[in-house]
């Protein structure tokens, strides 16, 4: 006889999973319903890290634009170096500065005292009308017109010639302009600075960097330093290639002062990496915690749902130890479950994620940047709240009695 | 007197000093007034639930001393159990609630269903196979619940008031199937209240304050005095 047959009940991992998903199946309305917790914990996390790595790849890409390119180069030694020696900055700072590779374009410039002399156009009798005006003089080398990404409404720009010949021309910073009421070059309208007259040659309409050139008459160097014998340049304005500004930064200060390179001051911008940390961690901090909030409300939800099930399937529980589930398999199918319900809420939230990140892109108009592993870890942690979320229901699930569980709804 | 398949003693709130003895092959009915302590038995008989007192042993193992999972495998094994709430599962159909009791064995799942059908078909219900136990009717409910019981091969099927949920008519087919089963040489013990179902039986026990006797034969021509 086979009287010793009292083997172990077996229980296939398949049989477990079609008993699980039955389960799930037999309320379809109240799992989706948990799902969705899972969901929203899910989705707000890959959308915050989709969010935050296109967001700061797209700030990367705006500095790149601007100041990822620019360098610049002062004698100004800042608040507290006023008493530092101070280094004369030559007068071929944007021939030097050229042949540095990665140099897109230089040009120095330096504010020119005028001691007070009031700047007019060509005189008009208007006795009511205010005629002269404190404008700013500003000489500068021909290269800082490309180096600051100017752009002129009118006219051209002077070049070395004019420089070169000591040329009494210059160009007008759009707000100068319109104070002197002058729009059009064409007829060579000059502007009286003090005594000195000047031929306007172009209006600087628009600068990227160094934006006190609008409101300023802008003079060649040459002209400057014969008329008002400029000593050297302050200030030089650099263009670089992407990525070289750091390199170029370095090489600044020798290149215009092999001498006492330490005594200039380069202002370059951060470098890129460090921007682009630094801006994902702040944006990741914050919506990261909101998404494991999200998330933890999430698994609270299958953890208290899971529980309804259990004890609302008392009976089904009797009737499976009756007919030979072990306590481990009854704990298996409710742990089952909840994994499944967060697996599923993974697959769903990564999805929406994505989407979410994509959405907010396209909106922006920025290039939709996210890391591979993150909508395909987020199914996996999902499941894994979902399996953590189950813990407790199916324990309780297993510490039924049989006979008591029939009991209770059998009646 | 043959061999001894079961031998029950327990001693619950429920039972005190109850001695009864089932063999292999006998169709018993065990009777008794409600709260007299006989589902208790049953529950005792069918591993679901421990005596308190006394021992019980199932094919001549005591039940007691076995570890969980030795009597996890009995009941999935070798006992078939109809309750009389029938217990099946609303969302699943006929054929996969008779399939459940074979999940916790060590069936093949190919032959499963198979088993299923065949042991539908001994309880006349194949043409109901792939319904809904919410669309079948009482005494068809409990049929599915009785093919699910028999669909492992188990050599004993254990009835909690099978027929208490049913009306006379279906209650008399389901008394029919046992007689069939038991032909086939299934040990089956009936607990109910109802005097037509125990008559059924050869042997009636009676459960009375937690103690069992065995009716005399002479209570089958006149259960009116009862």
């Amino acid at each position: 006889m086979k009287s010793q047959q009292t083997t172990r009940a077996r229980f296939d991992w398949r049989d477990l999973i079609v008993e699980a998903l039955a389960g799930l199946f037999a309320r379809p309305g109240r799992a989706l319903l948990t799902v969705l917790g899972a969901v929203l914990g899910i989705a707000s996390l890959v959308a915050t890290l989709g969010v935050a790595h296109t967001a700061g790849n797209q700030i990367i890409s705006s500095f790149n634009e601007l100041s990822a390119t620019s360098v610049v180069v002062t004698t100004d030694r800042g608040f507290f170096g006023d008493n530092a020696p101070r280094v004369a900055l030559p007068w071929d700072s944007e021939t030097r500065l050229s042949r540095l590779n990665g140099v897109v374009a230089a040009g120095s410039m330096v504010d020119v005292n005028i001691g007070g002399d009031l700047t007019s156009s060509v005189p008009l009798n208007d006795p009511l009308g205010q005629t002269e005006f404190q404008v700013p003089m500003i000489a500068a080398s021909p290269g800082i017109y490309p180096a600051v990404r100017g752009k002129l409404r009118t006219g051209r720009w002077f070049d070395q010639g004019h420089s070169e010949r000591a040329d009494r021309v210059a160009v007008l910073g759009v707000g100068a302009a319109q104070r002197l009421n002058i729009n059009r070059v064409g007829q060579q309208p000059v502007v009286f600075v003090g005594d000195l007259s000047f031929a306007v040659i172009g209006i600087l309409d628009d600068v990227l960097r160094q934006a006190d050139l609008l409101n300023s008459v802008i003079v060649p160097e040459g002209t400057a330093r014969e008329l008002y014998g400029l000593k050297s340049p302050t200030t030089i304005q650099i263009d670089t290639e992407v990525g070289a500004a750091e390199l170029i930064a370095s090489q600044a200060a020798i290149a215009v002062s092999p001498n006492d390179p330490a005594l200039v001051r380069v202002q370059s911008p951060p470098s890129p990496e460090s921007l682009q940390t630094q801006v994902e961690s702040d944006v990741n901090a914050l919506f990261l915690v909101l998404g494991a909030v999200s998330l933890l409300v999430g698994a609270i939800g299958i953890a208290n749902v899971t529980l309804v099930s259990v004890l609302e399937r008392v009976g089904e529980i009797g009737l499976r130890r009756a007919l030979g589930a072990g306590r481990r398999h009854i704990a298996y199918q409710f742990l089952l479950e909840s994994t499944g319900i967060g697996l599923f809420g993974g697959v769903i939230g990564a999805s929406a994620g994505v989407l979410v990140v994509v959405a907010v892109s396209a909106s922006n108009d920025w290039t939709p940047v996210l890391d591979a592993r993150v909508p395909l870890a987020a199914p996996l942690l999902g499941a894994v709240v979902g399996l953590l979320a189950g813990l407790y229901p199916a324990w309780r699930a297993s510490r039924l009695e049989p006979v008591e569980s029939l009991r209770a709804s059998g009646a | 007197m043959g061999r001894v398949f079961g031998d029950g003693e327990a001693a619950v709130h429920a039972l005190s000093d109850a001695t009864l003895r089932v063999h292999r092959g006998d169709y018993v009915s065990i009777m008794g007034p409600s709260g007299s302590g006989k589902s208790t038995l049953l529950n005792i008989m069918a591993l679901l639930d421990r005596q308190t007192s006394g021992t019980y042993r199932f094919d001549g193992v005591d039940a007691q001393s076995l570890p969980e999972g030795s009597r996890t495998g009995l009941r999935a094994h070798r006992i078939g159990f109809v309750f009389q709430a029938f217990h099946l599962l609303a969302h699943r159909s006929v054929t996969e609630n008779v399939v459940m009791s074979m999940l916790y064995n060590r069936m093949p799942r190919s032959s499963r269903r198979t088993r299923a059908l065949e042991s539908l078909e001994r309880v006349g219900l194949s043409h109901r196979a792939d319904f809904l136990p919410t669309k079948l009717s009482g005494g068809e409910r409990q049929r599915v619940a009785i093919a699910r019981a028999i669909a492992p091969h188990p050599t004993v099927l254990l009835c909690d008031e099978p027929t208490g949920n049913l009306d006379q008519v279906t209650g008399r087919s389901i008394l029919d199937l046992f007689e069939e089963l038991r032909a086939s040489g299934l040990t089956v013990v009936v607990v109910t209240h109802d005097p037509r179902v125990g008559l059924q039986a050869d042997r009636i026990l009676e459960v009375e304050d937690g103690r069992v006797e065995t009716l005399p034969q002479s209570y089958r021509t006149a259960p009116a005095e009862r």
